[in-house]
């Protein structure tokens, strides 16, 4: 294939750039025009950036701050530990290593029921809670920690780090699996330590891929509804709980403050996307005019 | 030499524990009702949670069906759209393709709510809400990129000389889809078909946004159980919803072996 004009793209690219178009950017810009007063189902009265200003509270701002921690941590948690898990996974034995799909169940689980074992085993009146009375540290579940349903967001950070911790694994696994074993047997009898031979073989090798994992499971934390909408506390919730709120719960003119927590969501996701990626991206000569 | 036998067997230990471990416990919920603090296991046993599943099987039947209609359609559809230019990815070299294939890509990177619900509005105005045709186009939408990704590795995992050679032989197009392209590509179809699936079926907020409670869906379905008081039954319905993609994962598994040892690939 030579020769590329712009039509050619089109016509091979055109069955997703049409939808693509149509209801994702479209969606957005619905979303823009809803929030500055446009195309609402009912009169708006307000001016163009109202909804936007109406959002800058400090209740907003803890919401906004909430939602990054939950992402981060549940995120830097799943890649840690899932690359950990996917190391050790890779230096098993072959018999092993195929028994050990078992880590993909919880990848299958949907996040509701992720949501659900959490909540067996961290409510107050769960099973951990029930071994730690058996042990004599609590006497009722009232002494209990509220792990899940307060405005820290633990228990939406367990429930994250849970389901997430098999995809980290998964793509960290399939990384490890174009690593020469022979490389780090080098490093070994050249004297590195295992921190070392970390650092100077298999890292450098799984670098990209815990990079963009990270990425994706960050924001999916950060935007997602069904763990907060099951585990999450009320004041601040996530933005993603707050959003919904504004659309479903309350009077039909708070639509447009609704659709500026959207637009914040869409507007942050992608200025990190694109500084994380520019961040982490190792320039090399070679590639700079891919 | 022991010592390091014995260190893969804890590990693997960990595994089962770790991530079966959870899963097994809702077996055990299933079969204990009365199971609450401070039992840390059941204090007896019984079998009405599974009676109250067959009582409603007719219910838990439908809703699971249109669940896995609608999953399987939107995997479909992904299909469709993403074949050319996922092809056109892998084989063509131009000017700002990544930075296209990158845009492409974010529907499944940027929070599904934020382009969902600005399109709410339209969708019940061109009577697209509350639809099975609403819900599997919403969920194609957010969905594609895992099979767009999948495809172009597909593509990009064989060289095009293969397509060129049965061209050479005198093939027409729909013979070198079927007796090469499509063989090939097979195992990156059921990778990002697999995936697209599971995102399709364990959505709860699209699928309750677009199909509105008139579609039914099993997340939905399931959802009133989860928040309620009733364990054992929340738990059986849990593990209804793990075995559907296991089983299909399994039946996909098999009748591609079977298709290979039929054409004689492998």
């Amino acid at each position: 294939m030579h020769n590329h004009s712009i039509f050619q793209h089109l016509r091979y690219l055109s069955p997703l750039l049409i939808p693509f178009f149509f209801f994702f950017a479209g969606g957005i810009l619905l979303a823009v025009l809803q929030s500055i007063g446009i195309g609402l189902p009912f009169p708006y009265e307000g001016g163009v950036l109202d909804s936007y200003k109406e959002l800058l509270t400090p209740y907003m701002l803890r919401s906004f701050l909430l939602s990054i921690k939950v992402g981060a941590f549940a995120a830097l948690f799943s890649v840690a530990l899932g690359t950990i898990l996917a190391i050790g996974l890779w230096r098993m034995p072959a018999l092993l290593q195929q028994a050990g799909v078992i880590y993909k169940i919880p990848l299958i689980l949907p996040h509701l029921a992720v949501g659900f074992i959490v909540f067996f085993f961290w409510a107050k009146s769960g099973l951990i809670s029930s071994a730690m009375f058996h042990a004599g540290i609590t006497g009722s579940p009232q002494d209990f920690p509220s792990i899940l349903f307060g405005s820290d967001g633990w228990g939406m950070i367990i429930a994250y780090t849970y389901k997430q911790i098999p995809f980290a694994l998964l793509m960290s696994y399939a990384s490890l699996k174009r690593l020469d074993m022979c490389l780090l047997e080098t490093a070994y009898m050249l004297g590195a330590t295992r921190w070392k031979a970390f650092c100077a073989v298999t890292y450098p090798h799984i670098r990209s891929v815990v990079h963009s994992t990270f990425c994706i499971l960050f924001l999916f934390g950060f935007g997602a509804f069904e763990i907060p909408f099951l585990l999450g506390g009320s004041s601040p919730a996530m933005l993603s709980i707050e959003a919904y709120n504004l659309y479903f719960r309350k009077e039909l003119y708070h639509r447009p403050q609704a659709m500026a927590i959207l637009i914040g969501i869409f507007v942050f996701s992608v200025t990190f996307l694109t500084l994380y990626l520019r961040a982490v991206t190792p320039k090399r000569p070679e590639e700079m005019h891919d | 030499m022991t010592n390091i036998r014995l260190r893969h067997h804890a590990l693997f230990l960990f595994f089962v524990l770790f991530f079966a471990g959870p899963t097994a416990i809702l077996v055990i919920s299933l079969f204990a009702p009365g199971w609450t603090w401070p039992n840390i296991l059941p204090r007896q046993l019984s079998t009405k949670a599974l009676m109250s599943v067959l009582q409603h099987s007719n219910s838990i039947l439908l809703h699971l069906g249109v669940s896995v209609l609608y999953s399987l359609t939107t995997t479909f559809c992904t299909l469709i759209l993403c074949l050319l230019p996922a092809y056109y990815f892998a084989r063509a070299r131009f000017t700002g393709q990544n930075i296209i294939q990158g845009i492409l890509l974010t529907p499944a990177l940027i929070p599904a709510m934020t382009f969902s619900m600005g399109i709410h509005h339209v969708f019940i105005r061109l009577s697209l809400a509350d639809t099975f045709f609403g819900v599997v186009l919403i969920l194609t939408i957010f969905s594609y990129p895992f099979m767009l990704r999948a495809l172009i590795s597909g593509f990009e995992a064989y060289s095009d000389q293969y397509e060129l050679c049965a061209k050479n032989l005198g093939a027409s197009l729909w013979m070198r889809l079927r007796y090469v392209t499509f063989p090939l590509l097979l195992p990156s179809i059921i990778a990002g078909g697999s995936v697209v699936f599971l995102v399709a079926f364990s959505d709860y907020y699209l699928v309750f946004l677009i199909g509105g409670g008139v579609v039914p869906s099993f997340t939905g379905y399931l959802f009133p159980f989860i928040t309620g008081a009733d364990r054992a039954m929340a738990s059986a319905l849990t593990l209804i919803f793990l075995v559907v993609p296991i089983v299909l994962f399994v039946l996909v598994e098999l009748s591609v072996r079977r298709f290979y040892k039929r054409t004689g690939l492998y």
